[in-house]
């Protein structure tokens, strides 16, 4: 263009030779976007194989509200008496409240179920969800009569802090730098904090957090110890322990360093 | 150029940019959308709110690297001036893409928690000392604000009510929004992403948008050096800015006299007349305009100026500083003192030469 004597003025007709360059450059630039959309697209993290099952369940056991909400229904498996599920609220609360009174006692438990490996959670439905029941048999009943416990010593793991819900499957991905604030909002709200280790082949392995006399971590040591490092890569020391199917860390908030 | 305020002056070439806009943004995301949806299935498919959050952030974040490529490209080749025609629907489509964007990703990641979402977004995350750990949303917030501040004014009330160097500055903060959103980018999901894709091309956004203002940055500084050894002989106030002939007939060029401002000189049925360069408007460079119906005429938006008196023609009331001129020989020379907008100053004659 500056060689001819061509002007471009926005309410005037177009020159031709301008009308040719746009014609083909504006197409270019937009092939050009959409190569790079797809290309951005499918470069993505996998998000993980998390499911959220929107059907509506039961499990039939006995709920605990300590450490944080939970249901022990008898195990199908040979290894345990009794496989443990996290009971949850709908967004980003925790099931505390909901499962209190009945602590302790054999109910039936209505959700909908978010599991991923072996971490498995139930979103308590609306309403009256948790309820008595007496419908498990003797057998059953007296093989949740107390988790079985074992010590497993002192351990020092590399991974990451993670809200089980998002990471489950409620969220995909649940996981990682970007979801770390719905993380750390989902744990200030009730939702159980876990730990998760991958190893080199890619096995991953879950640990509930517990403070070091195995409660739950609530109010400073919760929101000054554990909160900022939520899904960050971390290294984190505590006393391990196996309740049933469930690995639980009573960790040393003190130990935690960010990686 | 405007007696009154209308929303919008459409013309054709407004419509015609608008739709590729509109077109271009559907296209991406469903092109982003779609593939996300058919490359990650069954137990390992995305959410699709993240991947519509995801298809606005990067969307947002493209348009935004076109746009500051648009201003040294009309630089460097004047074929790409009617991109900068209408760049403000283009900025304002920007915002409201990135507006989608942080609506979902404060719904999503903020929402359904027993704090206020924006209270959430501001709190849950106070690591500020760690690189690694940062709370990237924030840059993403003021910046997102920056652009809504832009989006807010870019219409012709607020240029003309703030004024023309105010609104120039308050739109230079684009460059601050485009630094905070690649460390939001940098921040946030390239320290998760495994593929080194996303973090290539934004590397590749970042040196073409650096690279190109470079270079035409470098181009305006060459012509301001070679200008500021202009500068009138002592006890003189007339300065030679060039023979007449350099000058297109109809057509301008500009000269930087001294550490002044620069100068648009305009040749036009046997005259010669200076003005500023800097148009009214929105700064446009006048010298690289074109005489059209009598008029000085700027390349960015058209509008027009009297080549003798700086004014715009009746119904508009814009104005420009003018500089008196003569011409010796086939030289013309330029007093350099601005004279106030709109003055009147008779254009210097030129002998054309007559071919034989």
């Amino acid at each position: 263009m500056p060689e001819t004597n061509e002007f471009y003025v926005g309410y005037l007709k177009s020159p031709r030779t301008l009308t040719v360059f746009l014609g083909w450059a504006i197409p270019s630039l937009i092939v050009a976007a959409l190569a790079i959309g797809w290309l951005v697209s499918r470069s993505q993290n996998d998000p993980g194989d998390g499911v959220w099952h929107h059907e509506a369940n039961t499990l039939v056991g006995r709920v605990g509200a300590t450490p944080y909400p939970l249901i022990r229904v008898p195990s199908k498996s040979p290894g345990h008496a009794a496989e443990t599920v996290l009971l949850v609220s709908e967004g980003k609360h925790g099931g505390g409240e909901r499962v209190a009174a009945l602590d302790g006692r054999i109910v039936r438990v209505r959700g909908t179920i978010l599991e991923r490996d072996s971490c498995r959670l139930l979103e308590l439905a609306h309403g009256d969800a948790v309820k008595p029941d007496d419908s498990l048999t003797a057998a059953d009943t007296g093989r949740l009569a107390a988790p079985i416990i074992v010590a497993l010593g002192e351990v020092t793991l590399r991974g990451e802090i993670i809200d089980p819900k998002c990471y489950s499957g409620a969220m995909k991905p649940g996981e990682g730098k970007t979801h770390k604030e719905c993380a750390t909002l989902c744990i200030s709200g009730g939702i159980p904090p876990m730990f998760v280790t991958i190893d080199a082949a890619g096995r991953r392995s879950y640990y509930l957090l517990t403070d070091p006399d195995g409660r739950a971590l609530t109010g400073g040591a919760l929101h000054d110890g554990l909160l900022p490092f939520v899904a960050d890569v971390v290294e984190i020391r505590g006393t391990l322990e196996r309740r049933d199917d469930l690995q639980v860390l009573r960790v040393d908030l003190k130990s935690i360093r960010r990686l | 150029m405007s007696v009154g305020y209308v929303s919008v002056q459409w013309n054709r070439h407004k419509r015609i940019y608008d739709a590729c806009v509109a077109g271009g943004i559907v296209l991406y995301l469903g092109v982003f959308f779609a593939a996300g949806k058919a490359l990650y299935t069954g137990r390992n498919a995305i959410s699709g709110e993240i991947l519509a959050m995801r298809a606005l952030a990067t969307c947002a974040f493209l348009m935004l690297n076109v746009i500051l490529c648009i201003g040294p490209l009309a630089r460097l080749d004047r074929r790409f001036l009617p991109l900068l025609y209408n760049r403000r629907h283009l900025g304002v489509a920007t915002f409201l893409v990135a507006l989608a964007h942080a609506a979902i990703a404060i719904g999503f990641y903020h929402g359904f928690g027993n704090v206020n979402p924006f209270v959430a977004l501001l709190t849950s995350n106070t690591n500020f000392t760690s690189l690694s750990a940062f709370p990237y949303q924030t840059l993403g917030l003021f910046a997102l604000l920056i652009l809504f501040l832009m989006a807010a004014t870019s219409h012709d009330f607020w240029l003309k009510n703030l004024g023309a160097p105010a609104w120039k500055r308050l739109h230079m903060l684009v460059y601050i929004a485009y630094g905070l959103l690649v460390m939001h980018v940098a921040l946030g999901i390239l320290q998760t992403q495994r593929s080194p894709w996303l973090a290539s091309l934004v590397g590749v956004g970042v040196v073409i948008v650096a690279t190109l203002h470079l270079i035409a940055g470098q181009r305006e500084r060459r012509h301001d050096e070679r200008g500021s050894q202009l500068s009138p002989r002592a006890g003189e106030e007339w300065v030679d800015v060039g023979a007449v002939d350099d000058i297109a007939d109809q057509r301008g060029s500009t000269v930087t006299v001294g550490a002044g401002e620069r100068i648009a000189l305009f040749r036009y049925n046997g005259c010669v007349s200076a003005t500023t360069n800097v148009c009214a408007h929105q700064g446009g460079p006048l010298g690289e305009g074109k005489i059209i119906d009598g008029c000085i005429t700027c390349p960015w938006h058209g509008w027009q100026y009297r080549p003798a008196d700086g004014r715009s023609p009746p119904p508009f009331a814009e104005k420009i500083h003018t500089y008196r001129v003569r011409v010796v020989g086939r030289r013309i020379q330029v007093d350099p003192t601005p004279l106030p907008p709109g003055t009147a100053v008779e254009p210097a004659r030129v002998e054309e030469v007559q071919s034989a």
